[in-house]
C-alpha cells in the first residue's frame, strides 16, 4: 500500500481509538501504519534529523528534557509518553517536523537505528530489567554493540562510568563519552567486552582488555541518575550546537505529587533493582508505602527484590500494597525490616494520619494507573 | 550444632537473579530453630573456606558462570566439605556448574562433576513459573526458571523434583538433581523464600537435627500464593 494512503487509514485509527476507546492515540496509529506499510519508519525519518533515546532506566523524563533542548532549534516531534516499541516511534513520526527524539525500547533499538538512521543515539545505562523478557544484560549489550558498529555516521552519547554502556561506544565510530568521575554498577563484575573479571577501584573499573571508565572525552560533576540525565541530554544537545538548559532534577525523575484526603503523597516509578536501589537512597519520610505489581512490563518474576536492600526502610512506617505486595512484604520479613501488608493502596494511605507526608514508591503500572486516576 | 556457616559463593558473580536470598532465608529460618547462621559472602578472588554447613551457587550469565567455575577449581574445599556432610545447593547456572560438564560462550566446558549431570544449550529459553515435587520428603514446590539449558541425568544422579507445570531441565518431566547433600535445581524465586519447607530440610541435613514446624504465618502465605502457571 502507498505511505498517503496507509497514514490516512494509520490517522482513522488512531481517532477512533481516541474517541471510542479512550487511548492515548501513542501507539494504536504507530500500530496500523507499521502493519500496512512495513517500512513506514524509514520513508517518515528521511527528511527529517532523528535522534533516539535508549537505557535501562530514565528513557522517558531524559526523552522530554531532549525534546525541550532540541525544540530550541526548530520543529520537534516526540513519542514522550513512554510508547517506546517500533509503533510508538511510528505514531510520532506521523506528524512533520524537523527533528525527532524518540525514545527506543533496548530490544527494539538496534532496529529502529537500521531504519531511521539517527544523527545521535543517547545510551543512558544498562541494567537488569524485566529478564523474563530481556533475558540477559550482556545480550542486550552485544545487539547495541552490533548496532552502534555498524552505524558508522551516527553519533553516540553516553555514560562510560557503565561498563556496558563503555563497551558499546567502543564501537561506534563517532562518539561522546561522558564521564561523571565513576560510580558502581550492581551488575558490573565481569567485563562485557572480554569477559575476565572486571577490576574496580572505589567507583572506577579497568579491565586489561582496555575496557575502561577513564577512557572518556569529558569529565562532569558527579550526581544522581537525574543530575547525569540532564547531563547527557544536554551532551547530545551539543551534537546540534543546541543552548543548554539547566533541568530541575526533579523533572528528570518519573514522580507526580498527589493528595489523598490530606495526605500528600510523592509517587515515584520504580522498576527494577537499578532504579529501586536509586529511589530508596532519596526516601526522607517517616512514612513510605511500597506498591508491587508483576505485570508483563513490571516484569513477571519478583526474584530481583532479593537483589536490593532495603535497609534504608528500617524503622519507618513502612505500607505494601500492590498485585504482589506479598512478595515484597516477605522479602522485608527476612530482612527483619517492619511492614504492614495493606489490601490494597487505598486502605494503605488511609491508615496514615491526615496532614502527613508520605512517600510512595510504586511499580510501573501502578504509577500509571496513578498517573490517570 | 547450634551454629552454623553459610558460605555464598561469588555473590558479585552468581547474585544477579535473586538467589542470594536463599542465604537469608536460611538463616531467618534458623533463628526459628534455636541455630545462629552466619553467611560468609566468599567473592571471586576468595579462596572457598572448608568449613561451611551450607554451600550456595546462584544463577549467572554465561561469562560469569565460566568465571566461578575458574574459581572454584582453584581448591578442592567445596567437594571435601560435602564428603564431610556439608549442604550444597546450587540453582540455575550453579546447577550447570557442578555438573560433569555444561556450555557457555558456545563451548563446551567441563564442570565440577559433584553430580551426574551434562548440560546443553536448548532452542528454546524456558521462561516462567514451575511447579514440582521433589523427590526427598515428597515436597511440593514451586519457582520461576528462566534458563535455556537442557539438563541429561546420568546413571548416578536422581531426578531434583519431577514437574507439573513448567519446562525444568527442559524435558518438562524432571528438574535439577539430586545427590545425598548435594540439590541441583532450575528454579529462583528465590527457591527457598519460596518454599520454606525446603530451607528448613537443607537446615536438617547440615545439623543432623529434626526441626519441628514454623509457625510463620507469613511465609506460608507467600509460599501459597497462585501465581500464573
Amino acid at each position: 500500500m502507498r505511505l498517503r494512503l496507509s497514514l490516512l487509514l494509520a490517522r482513522i485509527a488512531g481517532s477512533l481509538s481516541k474517541s471510542l476507546l479512550r487511548k492515548s492515540g501513542a501507539t494504536i496509529p504507530g500500530k496500523v501504519l507499521l502493519t500496512l506499510y512495513p517500512q513506514a519508519l524509514q520513508a517518515l525519518s528521511r527528511e527529517r534529523t532523528i535522534i533516539l533515546v535508549s537505557g535501562t532506566n530514565g528513557k522517558t523524563s531524559t526523552t522530554k528534557a531532549l525534546t525541550q533542548i532540541i525544540s530550541q532549534l526548530g520543529t520537534t516531534v516526540s513519542n514522550g509518553t513512554g510508547s517506546n516499541l517500533d509503533r510508538g516511534s511510528a505514531s510520532a513520526l506521523m506528524q512533520t517536523s524537523k527533528y525527532a527524539v524518540l525514545e527506543v525500547d533496548e530490544l527494539y533499538l538496534a532496529k529502529v537505528i537500521e531504519q531511521t538512521n539517527p544523527v545521535a543515539v543517547l545510551l543512558l545505562n544498562l541494567s537488569r530489567d524485566q529478564l523474563h523478557r530481556m533475558h540477559e544484560v550482556k545480550k542486550v549489550a552485544d545487539r547495541w554493540r552490533k548496532a552502534s558498529e555498524k552505524a558508522k555516521q551516527t553519533t553516540f552519547v553516553g555514560d562510560v562510568d557503565d561498563p556496558f554502556i563503555a563497551y558499546v561506544l567502543e564501537g561506534a565510530s563517532e562518539k561522546i563519552r561522558i564521564s561523571f568521575g565513576g560510580h558502581t554498577h550492581a551488575d558490573g563484575a565481569v567485563c562485557p567486552n572480554c569477559g575476565k573479571y572486571l577490576k574496580w577501584e572505589k567507583a572506577n573499573f579497568s579491565c586489561a582488555c582496555g575496557l575502561a571508565s577513564r577512557n572518556y572525552d569529558s569529565l562532569q560533576p558527579a550526581g544522581n541518575a537525574a543530575h547525569r540525565n540532564a547531563v547527557l541530554a544536554n551532551a547530545t544537545g551539543s551534537v546540534f550546537n543546541a543552548p543548554t538548559i539547566a533541568f530541575q532534577e526533579k523533572n528528570l525523575e518519573r514522580s507526580l505529587t498527589k493528595d489523598f484526603e490530606g495526605r500528600k503523597c510523592s509517587v515515584r516509578l520504580v522498576k527494577n533493582p537499578a532504579s529501586w536501589r536509586e529511589a530508596l537512597t532519596t526516601i526522607k519520610s517517616e512514612n513510605v508505602i511500597l506498591i508491587l505489581n508483576a505485570r508483563e512490563v513490571d516484569g513477571i518474576d519478583t526474584s530481583w527484590l532479593w537483589d536490593v536492600s532495603f535497609e534504608g526502610l528500617r524503622g519507618r512506617n513502612v505500607s505494601v500494597c500492590g498485585e504482589r505486595a506479598i512478595d515484597l512484604s516477605y522479602r522485608l520479613h527476612v530482612a527483619g525490616i517492619h511492614n504492614v501488608l495493606e489490601k490494597n493502596f487505598d486502605q494503605a494511605v488511609a491508615k496514615y494520619e491526615a496532614n502527613q507526608q508520605i512517600e510512595v514508591l510504586a511499580a510501573y503500572t501502578a504509577f500509571f494507573s496513578m498517573v490517570s486516576a | 550444632m547450634s551454629q552454623i556457616r553459610v558460605i555464598r559463593i561469588h555473590n558479585e558473580l552468581l547474585g544477579t537473579y535473586g538467589d542470594q536470598g536463599n542465604a537469608e532465608v536460611l538463616a531467618f529460618r534458623s533463628k526459628f530453630h534455636g541455630i545462629a547462621t552466619t553467611i560468609i559472602d566468599v567473592a571471586y578472588t576468595d579462596d572457598i573456606p572448608r568449613n561451611g554447613n551450607i554451600y550456595l551457587l546462584g544463577g549467572a550469565e554465561d561469562a560469569a558462570q565460566l568465571l566461578s567455575l575458574e574459581a572454584l577449581q582453584r581448591n578442592s574445599n567445596l567437594s571435601e566439605a560435602i564428603s564431610d556432610g556439608a549442604v550444597l545447593l546450587a540453582v540455575c547456572a550453579g546447577f550447570q556448574i557442578i555438573g560433569n560438564s555444561f556450555y557457555a560462550n558456545g563451548k563446551q566446558v567441563d564442570g565440577l562433576g559433584l553430580l551426574d549431570v551434562e548440560s546443553t544449550p536448548g532452542k528454546k529459553r524456558s521462561v516462567g513459573e514451575v511447579k514440582s515435587t521433589a523427590s526427598v520428603l515428597n515436597l511440593s514446590l514451586n519457582g520461576f526458571e528462566n534458563h535455556s539449558g537442557i539438563t541429561k541425568l546420568g546413571s548416578s544422579a536422581v531426578p531434583f523434583a519431577k514437574v507439573s507445570s513448567g519446562r525444568g531441565n527442559g524435558d518438562g518431566k524432571y528438574d535439577g538433581a539430586v545427590l545425598g547433600n548435594i540439590f541441583g535445581t532450575y528454579m529462583h524465586g528465590p527457591i527457598l523464600a519460596r518454599n520454606p519447607q525446603l530451607a528448613d530440610l537443607l537446615l536438617t541435613r547440615a545439623t543432623g537435627r529434626p526441626f519441628s514446624q514454623i509457625d510463620d504465618p507469613l511465609a506460608t502465605q507467600y509460599s501459597g500464593v497462585a501465581r500464573k502457571y
